[in-house]
């Protein structure tokens, strides 16, 4: 079965430093794929690159087609969308206009309804400002506004980062919702690999820009040197 | 250098045979006040001289527009200082040069002084105001300074005109050639007064040259540059950034304002809606971007960019023609070569030859 | 009360030209967080457009369809081929470009069409006779529809960026480039069209302002000052408030007038230096204008 997505030899940077050294990498759809490393390792760069923001070389395909120079909204409505690190949400519009905007590549917003209904409080809160949420609910409204492209590979960079627990849980259970009922296939990066091993089926290790290990998730998890290295006990 | 001490425990690195080949004998290194450097140095500073004799021997209109030239450039030299070192976009410096030219300009007129002696008085007025200018910049910068300083450019021919009495207002200030005659120690006469001026300003250049030269050199120089680099790091690093600031527009206001003064003795005659609108707060702009922004002598190529391009496109275009090359050339630089001409040539240069600090003299605690 | 009420009335017709320019600036400064500084000169370019049009016979109401579709024209052009190259290079880059784009028009503008006075035609009725009495005061015609016209400018710039795809997706661009992007907004077609929007909005300002505002001729400085007062206007109300443009600018219309008309010691004169201390005073105390967007963040 052809990739979702699919990444060879990727390079990428910023300006002359070289951040990603070569990555291989691959989604099938419906699959949900974990990339784990440390701070520096190029997680972000890699999401960013496959989602158009910044330019890199090497090869990029989706359902095997190759996307060379594609921009983000190329990219969106392919079907690829990213939650960026550190919320990404539009501060200074409604809560509302967000999610309206999020639907820009398919000019319909009936799903609007749909994501008041997973998260309740961002119905009550649509005309407030984004600026004014709580993290927790910023991060509600970054995933709901990705999703309003409909994508069926959404990448989440660190969606985890700042927030509680318990917000957590509640977050990680809503994208174990979409990849199992409506088939979306999930990238995401993590700090928290625990969580992340427990809904990824296969995961990638990125060391200073390469890939330095990859397998099925279960096998991560009882491996004894990975889990000191990255889950911390 | 003296060889630092090795230390026998740690592990001896052998050192790489540093191979030759003949592409790298370029550039060629020069090290500051060795020989080699110090003959570049004399050479340079003979070709200058030179040019300046040279210069003083012209008829009177070629020495008139090298006079002007000078004046330019004392004011890009100004300008350079704020815009250039310290990176805050002055539009309006037509108003100091504007300043400095109508001190002179009513000293003279309304109160009699020799020309020559109201150059201090300038100084020390477009200082002070220039550091009134410069006070938004300790909370502001950027386009939002650049829009102060264009409406202070675009505000000073109406201040001028308010003040009629002392500035003639729309008409104009008229100084009588009379009044321009040179100092009796200079030696020369009443119809020597273009020589006497091109040697006024081609000397006062060449020392404003060496002070912004020395200042740039000095810790002052480096924290301007360093809050044009990165204001945060400077202001954790010590230095007074809002002073630096302010500080920069003062002298950047009063050099430029010395070049006014000069302007009005070369001209004899002022008009604030004419001689000091945003648009000649754009010739300097374009002059200093032309010559190179934060190089020394960017200014005197910018200078006579601002002379020689009107001049020679004055048939063209009803007059209009140096502006729209004025316009396109500055766009063209920022697109190609942002570092300006003499910073492309210090480029090309230094592919060729290289100078290198002095040796730092060995520090001795018993001294 | 006649006296008052006919600077009252003269402040409020600069102060609608004044919001005009004022809005042209805010659209660019929304969408691309810069400041045009050749506004003006985009505008007096458009004007020259115009006027010249007249003159070859076309009437002035299709003159200024001329002159705000070339303005657009020349925003979008701007936009794409000399701000977007050097945007990301840094604000300097920005404004000098821009400061070479002012020089470069205002030298075409005299080169073209020379660098006397043009007298430029009506576009309202502004007869000597052409008024309405209130309270002993004239209420010109030409002041009556320069108020409205702003007013209906006003109206329809708030409709669309409140109402409409397109102003959403410009609100969003303004708050985050990225984020928009990432939404699948082309930010690149999002900037071109705020510039031409800005563009077209400024040329019609210019063919308004040139008869109303003295010296109520056509000339290579025109713009000068009308862009310092717009800018005075713009950072008053905030430069990225289609409300605050408004209030900054009949504010400084309306102020500047009756300080003309009753603080005669300042020798009626001195407008564009009262413009500078308005400016110094808004940058120095409170940046953000009155309407500024408070920026509230939570991490």
């Amino acid at each position: 079965m052809t990739a979702l997505l699919g990444v060879r030899g990727l390079r990428a940077g910023y300006g002359s430093a070289a951040v990603l050294h070569g990555i291989d990498l691959e989604v099938a759809p419906g699959e949900v794929v974990v990339v784990l490393g440390a701070n520096g390792a190029g997680k972000t760069t890699l999401l960013r690159a496959i989602s158009g923001l910044i330019p890199h070389t090497g090869e990029i395909t989706v359902d095997g087609r190759l996307c060379r120079d594609a921009t983000p909204d190329a990219m969106l409505r392919l079907g690829v969308s990213l939650v960026p690190q550190g919320r990404g949400t539009l501060t200074d519009l409604s809560v509302q206009d967000n999610l309206r905007v999020g639907a820009t590549t398919r000019r319909d917003s009936k799903d609007i309804d749909t994501w008041y209904s997973v998260f309740p409080v961002l119905g009550q809160r649509r005309d407030q400002l984004a600026g004014t949420l709580s993290g927790g609910e910023q991060q509600m409204l970054a995933i709901a506004r990705a999703m309003m492209a409909r994508p069926r590979l959404l990448l989440c960079d660190e969606i985890s980062l700042g927030l509680a627990p318990v917000i957590v849980q509640g977050l990680f259970d809503v994208l174990r919702g979409l990849n199992t009922e409506d088939g979306t296939a999930l990238l995401l990066v993590e700090q928290n690999a625990e969580l992340a091993l427990d809904i990824a089926a296969r995961v990638y290790l990125l060391e200073v820009g390469t890939v330095a290990a990859g397998g099925p998730a279960g096998e991560f998890s009882d491996n004894d040197a990975v889990r000191r290295a990255y889950l911390g006990y | 250098m003296t060889a630092a001490p090795v230390n026998d425990t740690t592990p001896a690195i052998a050192p790489q045979p540093v191979k030759e080949r003949r592409s790298q004998r370029l550039p060629w290194v020069v090290r500051r006040n060795s020989l080699p450097h110090l003959v570049m140095v004399v050479v340079g500073l003979a070709i200058v001289g030179a040019v300046v004799v040279w210069g003083g021997g012209l008829g009177q209109f070629d020495q008139g527009q090298l006079t002007r030239v000078a004046i330019y450039a004392i004011a890009i030299v100004g300008l350079n200082i704020v815009t250039g070192y310290a990176g805050l976009v002055s539009v309006g410096h037509s108003a100091f040069f504007g300043l400095g030219a109508y001190t002179t300009g009513v000293l003279v007129v309304r109160y009699g002084w020799q020309a020559e002696y109201t150059i201090p008085v300038a100084l020390v007025l477009c200082f002070v105001v220039g550091l009134i200018v410069g006070l938004p910049a300790i909370r502001i910068r950027g386009l939002y300074l650049a829009m102060v300083t264009l409406a202070f450019g675009v505000a000073f021919p109406e201040v001028v005109n308010r003040f009629e009495d002392l500035t003639g207002g729309a008409q104009g200030l008229t100084i009588r050639l009379r009044t321009l005659r040179p100092p009796d120690w200079s030696g020369f006469t009443l119809a020597e007064r273009g020589q006497w001026l091109y040697w006024t300003a081609v000397v006062l250049l060449l020392v404003i040259m060496l002070v912004v030269h020395n200042i740039v050199r000095s810790r002052y120089g480096l924290a301007l540059v360093a809050t044009r680099d990165n204001e945060l790091a400077a202001a954790a690093s010590g230095v007074n950034v809002a002073m630096v600031k302010t500080m920069s527009f003062g002298v950047s206001g009063a050099i430029t304002g010395v070049g006014g003064c000069l302007f009005a003795i070369y001209l004899a005659s002022l008009v604030a809606h004419d001689s000091f609108t945003l648009l000649n707060a754009v010739a300097l702009l374009i002059g200093l971007v032309i010559g190179g922004q934060a190089t020394r002598s960017g200014p005197i190529v910018g200078a006579l960019a601002v002379v020689y391009i009107p001049y020679y496109t004055s048939d063209i275009g009803q007059g209009q023609a140096a502006a729209v090359l004025f316009g396109v050339v500055l766009i063209a630089i920022v697109f190609i070569a942002p570092e300006g001409v003499i910073g492309g040539l210090g480029r090309l240069v230094r592919r060729v030859l290289v100078v290198i600090p002095a040796v730092p003299k060995p520090f001795n605690k018993k001294d | 009360m006649g006296i008052f009420l006919d600077r009252l009335f003269a402040g409020a017709t600069a102060g609608s030209l004044y919001v005009l320019i004022a809005l042209a600036l805010v659209v660019v400064f929304r969408s691309s967080s810069t400041i045009n500084f050749a506004q003006g000169e985009f505008a007096l370019f458009t004007s020259y457009l115009a006027w010249w049009c007249t003159t070859k016979g076309v009437p002035l109401i299709a003159a200024l369809a001329v002159a705000i579709v070339a303005g657009f024209g020349m925003g979008v052009a701007t936009e794409r081929l000399l701000i977007r190259p050097v945007r990301r290079r840094s604000e300097t880059a920005v404004l000098i470009v821009a400061l070479g784009l002012f020089t470069a028009l205002n030298g075409a503008d005299g080169w073209i069409w020379g660098p006397d006075d043009k007298v430029f035609p009506h576009l309202l009725p502004n007869g000597v006779n052409d008024y309405i009495a209130i309270g002993g005061g004239r209420l010109h015609y030409d002041s009556i529809g320069i108020i409205a016209l702003m007013i209906i400018v006003v109206f329809g710039l708030t409709m669309l960026f409140k109402h409409t795809s397109l102003g959403l997706r410009m609100r969003a661009v303004a708050t985050n480039p990225e984020s928009a992007a990432l939404s699948g907004v082309r930010v690149g077609f999002v900037l071109s069209v705020s510039w031409g929007i800005s563009s077209a909005l400024g040329a019609f300002a210019g063919v308004l302002a040139v008869p109303a505002l003295p010296p109520n001729q056509l000339n290579l400085a025109s713009f000068f000052p009308i862009l310092i007062f717009a800018s005075a206007a713009a950072l008053l109300g905030g430069l990225d408030s289609v409300k605050g443009a408004v209030i900054g600018g009949l504010s400084v219309g309306i102020g500047l007038s009756m300080i003309n008309g009753y603080a005669t010691f300042l020798g009626g004169e001195l407008q564009l230096t009262l413009a500078f201390v308005i400016i110094v005073l808004v940058l120095v105390v409170k940046p953000t204008g009155i309407f500024g967007a408070r920026r509230i963040e939570r991490v």
